[in-house]
């Protein structure tokens, strides 16, 4: 069955469809992750997108359970170049039709992965549907699609829940979490608790955490005041730890500014520079929002990481709280594993901030 | 028999911490001198100070000591060389000392007493890579980059790639 891909400006793109055939709209973001299939579709902070996939050959051996970093996953469709003709059975439980059917996400393959992309790149992030004509009506449809304006509000849990252990207590604030967060987390047997994320700070100091997690999730941080509030009244009390959207709120709650990239960072090829020792590491970016070098010199932060390409700024950390924060993904679901001791950190500043209060 | 407990990687990362903590508690970095007692401390101070260039773009001064003269466990020894900074360096500073190992506490009176002898310093903090415990003095470092319980009979040796061409901390048992 031919299925279309109708971007905003009118480009179409024709391929087959696979999983299911509903319609959906949402906005484009383009990847280069070539492993790890399963996380990138179960990621939160691809809410309402429709996932291209630029990697000529993607999900050969199947769908992964283990992989999954959300029970419901909330992306809007995905779009391969090419996909090997066992995945494309639905009668297979492994294959990632099959997955696709059973989560109602439709699909398109065989379509021309590299002139999609080249487009995207060129004229920016932009919205685009999955259909099955290709006519007028899909254009108007999509201009008429408005971007929601409380994704973190969908995907945030909505009732607190714990992931104990016997180690630090961390409050995770739920902005769109990413299980391997958790994993980690569990890793260093850190007893968490999971909280929505327009709790306040008063609810979440009367739990006496050791330490405040923001984590990664979709869309602007603007759209999410109460939790920049929160963070503001927790600063210097607690330590801080944002990651992705989190390092946003924790920037905008210290007044720096926020601009949004012309197609955002996507993808596990990104190189990240560790300013103090000049290393370079690769993992995870999924953000389509930076943090603006206008003004991050007269706030109280200092740079701790900058992308090698187009120097954005990818890491921050407070020159005298203990706040540290990263825009890309440390937790590496996908990715490399090159950043996971940036959790190992983070237990460290909770220790030093501990001792320092005995003292 | 050797047993390596801390690799280059998690080495560089210690370094790190120590440097992000000595920027988290000294505001601005006004009056920041760094001293490193030699030999491998003052290696790690030359390797702090490029880290604090490389985040803050500042030239922290950094010098060496030799506290040879002032040790009271090996009065045998004498050292003639001259210490590398005047009064004027670390008169009114704030001297992060930093060493390799905290174990008896004795090196860093021998250091202090160094120093003071020299100037007179605002404060001065402490910056060790391993405490090992063991304390016969009531001495305590405020920049720890590891806590690494020992036993008496126990050694533990740093190597740092200046002079022993790799960073690790092994332990070593008799």
């Amino acid at each position: 069955m031919k299925r279309y891909l109708i971007l905003e400006d009118g480009t179409v793109f024709c391929g087959d469809s696979v999983g299911s055939t509903t319609i959906s709209t949402g906005e484009l973001v383009v990847t280069n992750n070539i492993g790890g299939l399963e996380q990138t579709i179960t990621d939160q902070t691809y809410n309402d997108q429709i996932i291209v996939f630029v990697s000529p050959l993607i999900s050969t051996i199947g769908m992964n359970r283990d992989d999954y970093e959300s029970i419901a996953l909330s992306c809007k469709g995905v779009i391969f170049n090419s996909i090997p003709i066992n995945q494309m059975d639905e009668s297979n439980p492994k294959s990632l039709a099959h997955f696709l059917k059973k989560r109602r996400l439709p699909g398109i393959t065989n379509v021309n992965i590299q002139r999609l992309a080249a487009h995207v790149k060129k004229h920016g992030a932009m919205k685009a549907s999955i259909m099955d004509a290709d006519d007028e009506h899909a254009i108007d449809q999509i201009r008429a699609l408005v971007i929601p304006h409380d994704r973190v509000k969908t995907v945030s849990t909505k009732q607190p829940y714990p992931n104990p252990n016997v180690g630090f207590k961390i409050a995770v604030i739920d902005l769109g979490l990413k299980f391997s967060i958790l994993r980690q987390l569990s890793i260093r047997k850190c007893d968490s608790i999971i909280l929505p994320y327009n709790i306040s700070a008063e609810d979440i100091l009367e739990l006496d955490p050791d330490a405040v997690l923001f984590t990664s999730g979709p869309g602007d941080p603007r759209e999410i005041p109460e939790t920049i509030a929160t963070c503001q009244q927790l600063e210097g009390k607690l330590p801080i730890f944002g990651i992705g959207l989190g390092h946003l709120v924790v920037a905008l709650a210290n007044g720096a500014e926020i601009e949004q990239m012309s197609y955002g960072h996507h993808g596990s090829n990104i190189p990240t520079l560790e300013i103090a020792t000049e290393n370079i590491e690769f993992s995870n970016h999924n953000h389509n929002y930076t943090v603006a070098h206008t003004n991050v010199a007269q706030i109280n932060f200092f740079i701790t990481y900058r992308c090698v390409e187009d120097n954005t700024i990818e890491g921050l950390r407070h020159r005298s709280d203990p706040t540290m924060t990263v825009q890309f993904q440390p937790e590496a679901a996908p990715g490399t594993h090159d950043t996971l001791y940036i959790f190992d950190e983070f237990i460290e500043m909770i220790n030093s901030f501990k001792q320092g209060n005995q003292l | 028999m050797n047993k390596e407990i801390v690799d280059d990687k998690t080495m560089k990362r210690t370094l790190t911490r120590i440097t992000y903590e000595i920027i988290e508690k000294n505001k601005g970095n006004q009056n920041l001198v760094l001293i490193g007692i030699k030999t491998r401390g003052a290696y790690l101070a030359k390797r702090i100070k490029s880290r604090l260039y490389q985040l803050e773009d500042i030239e922290v001064p950094q010098y060496d000591l030799d506290v040879t003269n002032f040790r009271d466990d090996h009065p045998e020894m004498t050292n003639n060389e001259q210490p590398q900074f005047t009064s004027e360096d670390v008169n009114g500073k704030n001297v992060v000392l930093i060493d390799d190992v905290l174990y008896t506490g004795r090196t860093i009176r021998a250091a202090l007493d160094a120093i003071m002898s020299i100037g007179r310093p605002s404060k001065i903090s402490l910056a060790v890579l391993v405490d090992r415990g063991h304390r016969e003095l009531p001495i305590r470092a405020d920049y720890v980059g590891k806590n690494i319980p020992t036993s008496h009979k126990e050694l533990i040796k740093v190597s740092m790639a200046e002079i022993d061409d790799e960073d690790k901390i092994e332990i070593i048992t008799n």
